[in-house]
């Protein structure tokens, strides 16, 4: 069977075979260089040395314990709604006959084959790590998530309004504890990077979806304002709006309200994301039929429910895969606040390390850069494939 | 009765039905742009009556029958429906839309709900129906179109015919006064028409008042009380379906039915 799979897709004809086996070649000495390069050559000690800058930059060592119970308190709200979400999911199959409940062994395969890149990226971090501090994190994020997730699972389909209430709140007591300890200059490595592209995606997407709509309301002035709104912020380089916000905000607002380095980002990402979330919704909302609107109007529905009940699920449902890269855009992008904002953000941090006393002109960069790149790619894959498989759960209904 | 079943309507204002008028437009004109699109329609449909339009493509017939629930404005006239006149005043347009049902050409079903969600979104929404009460209203309905069985599907997996059907349920479940067809089964394969059909005629035995633009003029000689004939944005000949295949006056009208019958 196999050997008339070969024959089938790589040795039908003479030309197929040298193509097969020149680009076999070269591919295995890519490899080999590749295998060679990590496990041989590469000196790896200056990433473990520097963990702890890379993932968290200048963050103090002593307010680490701050980070620690955010991201405890986060797992726990995390396996909460899913548990929920589990369970509401158990519910619906439960009512449909046409769908075969999945059994456990698949679920754990479609579990590893989702989170593979991100878990395999955080077993690479736990194993350059040389205290036990990282691993008991690991063990209890998994602990208390999976703790969240029973929990979840016995709540009542009804608690969802009042979890995400909730989650909100806790979010925001989260983030005012941080920074008790830790000023906003002070952030920095993976942390920084994650936390600047979480929260400016959970903005710049509501923001991005009301200039959307706007621009395509009745009212000239609405229309014009938002039109207005997403030109402007399409036309300016990002890096120019983040440091127009650390050199030029003093020029507009007092002194003493410029804002720490972190919060600058964020509204600069925000802002400058929105308009592009804008322009992709604008395309989504224009992809749904004219029909959909008079249906629900003639039904009598309001133009409000109208729009978030009948268009605007359909509208962001087909825009899923340019909305999912515009926000791996945003989370490669984050990069520039650590040159524009002078944080050592990761990839920032990596470039310091080479400058290092010990490791200076030793010709380390290729080791930093490949470690730093492949935490980037492990982040950005993992959303793209989030988004696919959010595209088919909810592409159920289209043939 | 067969006097009266090939009687000419002098216009169309004189109701059948009931006697009582449901539906009431008055001088109705409606320009896109400097197209003059409906000139002076006046038409009354009375309670319980069955009014079927005709007309070649592009005459007016869709749009006399989108102004009536507002989905197109109309520029000069009157309209009412059930006793109360269509004003600028949006709750008094959806007022108006809660009452008066409307099926599609090409049915127009929310892809992104299952059956049963896009019959029950409306009532759940605009009437505020809790949800067990829209639904069992909803299961009914679906007993009522011939296709329970689809509850839970989406859109997409069914039939036209089925759609179409399910498009029927949907505006019901809004308990209509006033139903409106447009061309309901013009974009169906020719096998599944007469499911559609069958669920209207059931609707016109049960006393729905309807108006229903369509060709097929097997349902109109069946159910329909008068027949409209259009063109050109004028209402041209008015009378009972034994009339037109009889007896048409009017040179458009026999041209136009010589092309479809
Ligand atoms: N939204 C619109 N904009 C411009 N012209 C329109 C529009 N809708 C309909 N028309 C024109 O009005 C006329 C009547 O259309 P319609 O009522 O759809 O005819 P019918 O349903 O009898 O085929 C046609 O000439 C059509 O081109
Ligand atoms: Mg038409």
């Amino acid at each position: 069977m196999i050997s008339a799979w070969l024959k089938k897709n790589l040795f039908r004809s003479t030309g197929d075979s040298i193509l097969t086996v020149v680009a076999g070649g070269l591919l295995g000495y890519a490899a080999f260089r590749m295998l060679r390069f990590v496990f041989v050559t590469g000196r790896w000690t200056v990433i473990k040395v520097n963990l702890n800058l890379l993932i968290t930059g200048a963050w103090p060592q002593e307010e680490l314990w701050r980070l620690t119970t955010v991201i405890l308190a986060l797992a726990a709200m995390a396996g909460l709604f899913m548990g929920l979400a589990a369970k509401q999911t158990a519910l619906e199959a439960a009512d449909d006959d046409d769908v075969e409940p999945m059994t456990a062994g698949e679920r754990a395969r479609s579990l590893v084959g989702r989170l593979w890149p991100a878990a395999g990226t955080v077993l690479l971090l736990l194993l350059l790590t040389e205290t036990a501090g990282p691993w008991l994190l690991v063990a209890g994020v998994i602990v208390v998530s999976a703790v969240g997730w029973f929990v979840g699972k016995q709540l009542p389909l009804k608690a969802k309004g009042a979890l995400t209430g909730g989650g909100v709140v806790l979010f925001a007591v989260l983030i005012w504890f941080l920074t008790l300890g830790v000023s906003w200059n002070s952030w920095g490595g993976m942390v920084l990077n994650l936390f600047l592209a979480a929260i400016s995606i959970v903005l710049c997407f509501p923001f991005g979806v009301v200039l959307a709509l706007g621009r395509r309301s009745e009212y000239p002035i609405v229309r014009g304002i938002c039109t207005a709104y997403v030109e402007l912020f399409r036309g300016v380089p990002l890096l120019g709006l983040l440091l127009m916000a650390n050199v030029a905000l003093g020029f507009f607002i007092p002194r003493g309200l410029v804002p720490g380095n972190v919060v600058k980002a964020i509204v600069v990402f925000t802002l400058f994301s929105a308009a592009y979330v804008a322009e992709i919704v604008r395309g989504g909302l224009q992809s749904v039929p004219r029909g959909q609107l008079e249906a629900g109007r003639a039904m009598g529905m309001s133009p409000i429910t109208v729009t978030r009940k009948i268009i605007l699920p359909q509208a962001l449902r087909n825009v899923i895969p340019s909305l999912v890269g515009q926000f791996i855009s945003l989370f490669k992008d984050t990069t520039l606040a650590g040159a524009a904002l002078g944080m050592t953000d990761l990839l920032t941090g990596g470039q310091v390390l080479t400058a290092q006393k010990e490791f200076r002109g030793q010709g380390l960069i290729a080791e930093t850069l490949i470690f730093v790149l492949l935490l980037f790619w492990a982040g950005s894959f993992t959303m793209s494939q989030e988004s696919q498989r959010l595209e088919s759960r909810l592409g159920i209904g289209e043939r | 009765m067969s006097e009266t079943q090939t009687e000419v309507f002098a216009d169309a204002t004189q109701v059948g039905g009931s006697g009582d008028v449901m539906i009431e437009l008055d001088g109705v004109h409606k320009y896109f742009g400097a197209f003059h699109a409906l000139k002076d329609i006046n038409l009354n449909v009375g309670r319980q009556e069955v009014v079927v339009i005709i007309g070649p493509s592009g005459s007016g017939k869709s749009t006399t029958i989108r102004c009536i629930n507002r989905l197109e404005k109309h520029d000069k006239g009157r309209i009412v429906v059930d006793g109360v006149a269509l004003s600028e005043d949006v709750r008094n347009i959806q007022e108006i839309r809660r009452e008066t049902g409307m099926v599609f050409q090409g049915f127009n079903l929310f892809p992104h709900l299952t059956v049963l969600e896009n019959i029950t979104i409306a009532p759940r929404l605009v009437r505020g129906k809790p949800k067990a009460v829209a639904e069992e209203k909803a299961m009914e309905l679906l007993e009522r179109v011939q296709i329970p069985e689809q509850a839970n599907k989406y859109p997409g997996q069914l039939s036209g015919g089925q759609q179409q059907r399910v498009a029927i349920a949907r505006s019901l479940a809004m308990e209509p006064k006033v139903m409106l067809f447009d061309e309901p089964t013009s974009a169906l394969d020719p096998e599944m028409i007469n499911e559609v059909l069958e669920v209207m005629m059931d609707l016109a035995r049960e006393s729905m008042t309807m108006i229903v633009v369509t060709h097929e003029m097997g349902f109109a000689r069946q159910v329909a009380d008068r027949v409209v004939f259009m063109a050109d944005g004028e209402i041209v000949e008015v009378g009972t379906p034994e009339h037109f295949f009889t007896n048409p006056q009017e040179e458009r009208t026999q041209k136009f039915l010589s092309q479809i019958l």
